[in-house]
């Protein structure tokens, strides 16, 4: 006998705009391609962005956002580490103890 | 003496204790490990890259409008990837399958590209072993390319299994949503690389 979840039926019934979405990751991605042609504070505008089109990825094409919290959780923590990680080494290779110039 | 029951590769999965799916916690894992394995790569990227002594530099080589049509063509896999989940979800392996194949086919279209700009970049005299930018560069998007071709070959095993599917339409949904889990990752992380590779540095 199949298992079935709640939750996953509540989601299926509850779909979010896949169109909707797919529309604001391309504009958002447009808009990424303009920042570089003009004279803006580029690493702000396009961190920013990208997070924007990640975050929505993961909340209505992977449904973090009607899914159980304990995926978010989990893949928060890998996301969390991996953001660690990317600053800590970053920071480290500037210092005078990293910097070999 | 006690009958030992033969397994068919064929039982229902049972739910965690946590009350949820076993394989869906399974692949979440996964994924979270492979966030973590990408931040490396990124992070080896943004310390390497700018520490070239030698060119070609990033804003010499890349081609932003290449790869931005790459990066749409990506996002519109993952359209295609959950209108083929939501097929499933209401049983219509049919329409799924079709879904599929698009997803496929603009995968395929998206490593195309790839290739394309990896031809391009390397006559432009950008190899693995030219300088620190081009080791960091093939490395990150040479591997990422690899997950790509990895959900290509894993959609058409999923397509493959729905065409004799003859089960509860629920298994079949799963099937199609642990798959869309991965493709969604790989598209999540190419957003992340397509700022920090291709908008940041050129």
């Amino acid at each position: 006998m199949a298992v079935v979840y709640k939750k996953d039926e509540k989601a299926a019934k509850k779909r979010p705009n896949y169109v909707l979405v797919f529309i604001a990751l391309a504009v958002l991605t447009v808009i990424e391609v303009a920042v570089v042609q003009f004279p803006l504070p580029r690493a702000p505008i396009l961190i920013a962005l990208s997070i924007i089109k990640a975050a929505l990825v993961a909340l209505f094409y992977m449904h973090l956002r009607s899914d159980s919290r304990i995926f978010s959780a989990l893949f928060g923590l890998g996301i969390i580490l991996g953001i660690a990680m990317v600053i800590s080494f970053v920071l480290l290779i500037n210092t005078p103890f990293g910097n070999d110039h | 003496m006690e009958e030992q029951k033969k397994l068919t590769g064929h039982e229902p999965y049972q739910p965690t204790t946590l009350g949820i799916d076993s394989r869906k916690l399974g692949i979440w894992v996964f994924l979270a490990s492979e966030a973590v394995f990408f931040s490396g790569l990124i992070a080896t990227y943004l310390i390497v890259t700018v520490r070239s002594t030698q060119g070609p530099y990033p804003n010499e080589v890349l081609s932003l409008p290449l790869v931005s049509v790459n990066t749409f063509v990506l996002i519109a896999s993952s359209l295609a990837m959950v209108i083929a989940l939501s097929n499933a979800e209401e049983n219509k392996i049919h329409r799924t399958v079709i879904w599929l194949i698009v997803t496929a086919v603009l995968g395929l279209v998206f490593l195309g590209g790839q290739v394309y700009e990896f031809i391009h970049l390397f006559h432009n005299g950008l190899t693995l072993d030219q300088n620190l930018f081009g080791a960091s560069f093939y490395t990150l998007t040479g591997t990422h390319g690899l997950h790509v071709l990895s959900g290509i070959i894993w959609i058409i095993l999923v397509i493959f299994q729905l065409l004799k599917f003859r089960g509860d339409a629920s298994q079949a949904a799963m099937k199609v949503e642990l798959t869309g889990l991965y493709w969604h990752f790989v598209d999540l992380i190419w957003i992340i690389i397509f700022t920090v590779v291709y908008l940041l540095y050129t």
